[in-house]
């Protein structure tokens, strides 16, 4: 007897990816030669090596996760569903390094290999780890040529308003993150965004080998292994870069983490970390991330800011923030403009120029997933809240934190 | 500042953060209140950048400690950080905007070096015109520098454009210092007619390593089949250096042509070679390198 297991209801290899949320996923017979009708029952485990990622299970939409799920499936080829979830505090730390097994009492009867793909601290990553994100960043930029050129020029002053004039602020940065992701992974499904933890020091970035050691005036030095070193944007080649702090054993002052999600219980509060600590980060340093216009040519810029979404996505955890119905999980003054309200599609995915929106929409639509459906090609606000389908599955955005728990 | 100094700072900064916070317009009599310490003023500066944005009696009293040039460097430095900080909240900020680039326009020839250094930074991020005929001037005319020419060769490749093309090509043929030279060929790196320049540095052995990575990007970009031509090259040349063909090895490993390389049996040898010999580093990009192409 065989079976069949399908990740994210899908038998392609590029849907072998899962977070700390549940993935949908199935199993059927494929071949029932041996098997006694109407029904064989299957256990499904998950086998890696300790440092690797690990998975859980569970068969229905609730419910507790465990280690290992026995499910009847029918000989006859029906589909049955089940979950498969990262089991938090074991993201992996290479494709496939995380198999499920299934068997029919001792006989192993199908598998499958995946990954547990979690966004992590930057300064922890393994070297693997570094360089494959900063390879797959290099090919997006292709020495300016490449896709990358649209990230840049999304988040200039000619978009200011959109990414940073409200509310929105925290909604447009997340969905910019995600769709830069799913580019990258387009490259390398391994890779998932680092954060820059901006409230600790961070040793392990700030070298020659990930995102460069500033000289006295602040270009980035790169050894000669490191793909960064031909990094270009807007025809200029390298990274201007100076920091105000001492990169090797200090961090920038400003609220700490348990400051910034005490900042209060309603998004209102909570949104105006847009100063402190997001602003300040960014202005602990001289050269290009200092400025909105610039930030985007340094890859630093993208880590600072899955921290900022991180930190988000931690005070929502914590509070409870999902729901956009709920007044609390956002500001809905009526006075907010446009693409900063919950019901308006965000610029430039949606492609709208002209009038009170910017002239040009740069990138197209938001790069879709082979894994979940949203938050759809041309987001709306609201659609950035329930990033991990806490509230409706089928929200989901298919990324986590290796700290934010799924619930 | 040392690790236990930052975290003790850190500490009283929390325990104050954490503890009933003032009100802004308090918290701002501080900032313009010159019987403040240093550090009393800094940390009302930048405890809460919004609030110096949202009246103009608060944005006027920073502006005011910015321009002033007997007040502290320290809190001088904070009042332009905490600008800086609201400045990334643009809703707040925008209607500040106009009155804080005139101020700093007004300060890019301070006395101060790190403040004019900084002030010139923001203004050449922001395409200032003004700005960027300053730098110009002082590298034309040394009695005019506001910052070292390295410094203002970097800060005008924010912007480029053919008047900060023709003083960078003066730099790289009259360079006053080796970084001013660098600097001076990473602005060029986007000139088409800088090509010949960066094919020549490429080939030149006696050229910094760092000079010649510059030039192979630069010459990908205005020449784009001459990347792989000169890495492989470089790759093949046993007297290269090895940080050169690092580098070159790098190049091809990201951006070569796959076709290309499969069918060049000398090239996959040369590395082949560099994957038992050299750094950790260099083993480890040739080893990825051949996996790619089942070696």
């Amino acid at each position: 007897m065989n079976v069949e297991l399908q990740i994210n209801n899908s038998t392609t290899a590029a849907t072998r990816f899962v977070t700390w949320a549940p993935s949908p996923c199935r199993i059927r017979v494929t071949n029932p030669s041996g098997a006694t009708p109407p029904a064989v029952n299957v256990k499904l485990t998950g086998v890696s090596a300790a440092s690797a990622g690990a998975v859980v299970f569970r068969q229905g939409t609730t419910g507790p996760f465990s280690d290992s799920l026995t499910l009847p499936v029918p000989v006859n080829g029906t589909s049955v569903r089940f979950f498969v979830a990262g089991k938090f505090g074991r993201p992996s730390v290479n494709n496939e390094d995380v198999t499920i097994e299934a068997r029919d009492g001792t006989t192993l009867v199908g598998s499958i290999r995946l990954m547990v793909r979690i966004r992590k601290d930057a300064n922890k990553l393994t070297p693997g780890e570094r360089d494959r994100f900063i390879s797959a960043l290099a090919q997006l930029n292709n020495q300016g040529a490449g896709r990358f050129a649209d990230f840049r020029d999304m988040h200039t002053d000619a978009g200011d308003l959109e990414a940073h004039g409200g509310p929105g602020f925290l909604p447009w940065h997340r969905v910019y993150l995600l769709d830069l992701e799913r580019e990258l992974q387009a490259i390398d499904p391994s890779v998932s965004l680092p954060y820059w933890r901006f409230d600790k020091a961070a040793p392990n970035i700030f070298t020659r080998e990930f995102v460069g050691v500033s000289d006295n005036i602040g270009t980035v030095q790169f050894s000669p292994t490191n793909p960064l070193q031909f990094w270009k944007t807007d025809g200029v080649q390298g990274i201007n870069r100076r920091p105000h702090f001492d990169t090797a054993s200090e961090h920038p002052d400003l609220l700490t983490e348990a400051q910034t999600l005490a900042r209060g219980t309603l998004f209102r509060q909570f949104r105006e970390m847009q100063g402190n600590p997001h602003g300040t980060a960014h202005i602990h340093f001289g050269g290009s991330i200092a400025n909105i216009d610039t930030a985007a040519k340094d890859p630093l810029f993208f880590m600072l800011h899955c921290n900022v979404d991180r930190l988000w996505a931690k005070w929502q955890r914590a509070v409870g923030r999902f729901n956009s119905l709920q007044a609390s999980s956002y500001d809905t003054r009526p006075t907010n403009r446009i693409g900063h309200r919950l019901d308006n599609t965000m610029w430039p995915w949606n492609g709208i120029t002209g009038g009170q929106r910017p002239p040009t929409a740069p990138g197209g639509t938001m790069a879709p997933s082979p894994c979940v459906a949203a938050p759809g090609l041309q987001p709306k606000v609201q659609d950035s809240l329930d990033y991990q389908g806490s509230i409706n599955a089928v929200a989901c955005m298919g990324f986590d934190y290796d700290d934010v728990k799924f619930a | 500042m040392t690790k236990k100094s930052k975290a003790a700072k850190s500490q009283k900064s929390a325990s104050k953060k954490q503890g009933a916070e003032k009100k802004p317009s308090l918290t701002f009599s501080m900032v313009a209140n010159s019987q403040g310490t240093v550090s009393q003023r800094v940390d009302a500066l930048t405890e809460k950048p919004l609030a110096a944005v949202k009246s103009d009696k608060n944005l006027q009293s920073v502006l005011k400690v910015l321009r002033n040039e007997k007040e502290p460097l320290k809190v001088r430095l904070a009042a332009l950080q905490t600008l800086q900080a609201a400045s990334f909240s643009v809703d707040v900020f925008e209607q500040s905007r106009g009155d804080y680039i005139a101020t700093l326009r007004e300060i890019v020839d301070d006395p101060d070096p790190e403040l004019r250094q900084r002030v010139l930074g923001i203004l050449a991020r922001e395409k200032d015109g003004y700005a960027q005929q300053k730098l110009i001037e002082g590298l034309q005319h040394p009695e005019k520098q506001l910052v070292p020419p390295e410094k203002a060769l970097q800060l005008l490749s924010y912007d480029v454009h053919a008047n900060s093309y023709a003083v960078a090509r003066e730099v790289v043929s009259k360079p006053p210092n080796e970084v001013a030279r660098r600097e001076a060929l990473r602005l060029l790196a986007a000139d088409a007619s800088s090509a010949p320049l960066f094919e020549k540095i490429l080939r030149d052995k006696d050229e910094l390593a760092e000079n010649r990575q510059i030039a192979a990007s630069a010459l990908h970009a205005l020449k784009p089949e001459k990347l792989q031509e000169n890495a492989r090259e470089i790759l093949l040349d046993k007297t290269e250096y090895k940080e050169i063909k690092a580098t070159s090895l790098t190049a091809l490993a990201q951006f070569g042509d796959e076709d290309e390389i499969r069918k060049d049996k000398a090239l996959l040898k040369s590395v082949d070679r560099m994957s038992e010999e050299g750094t950790t580093k260099v083993k480890q990009t040739a080893r990825r390198f051949l996996s790619k192409y089942e070696r």
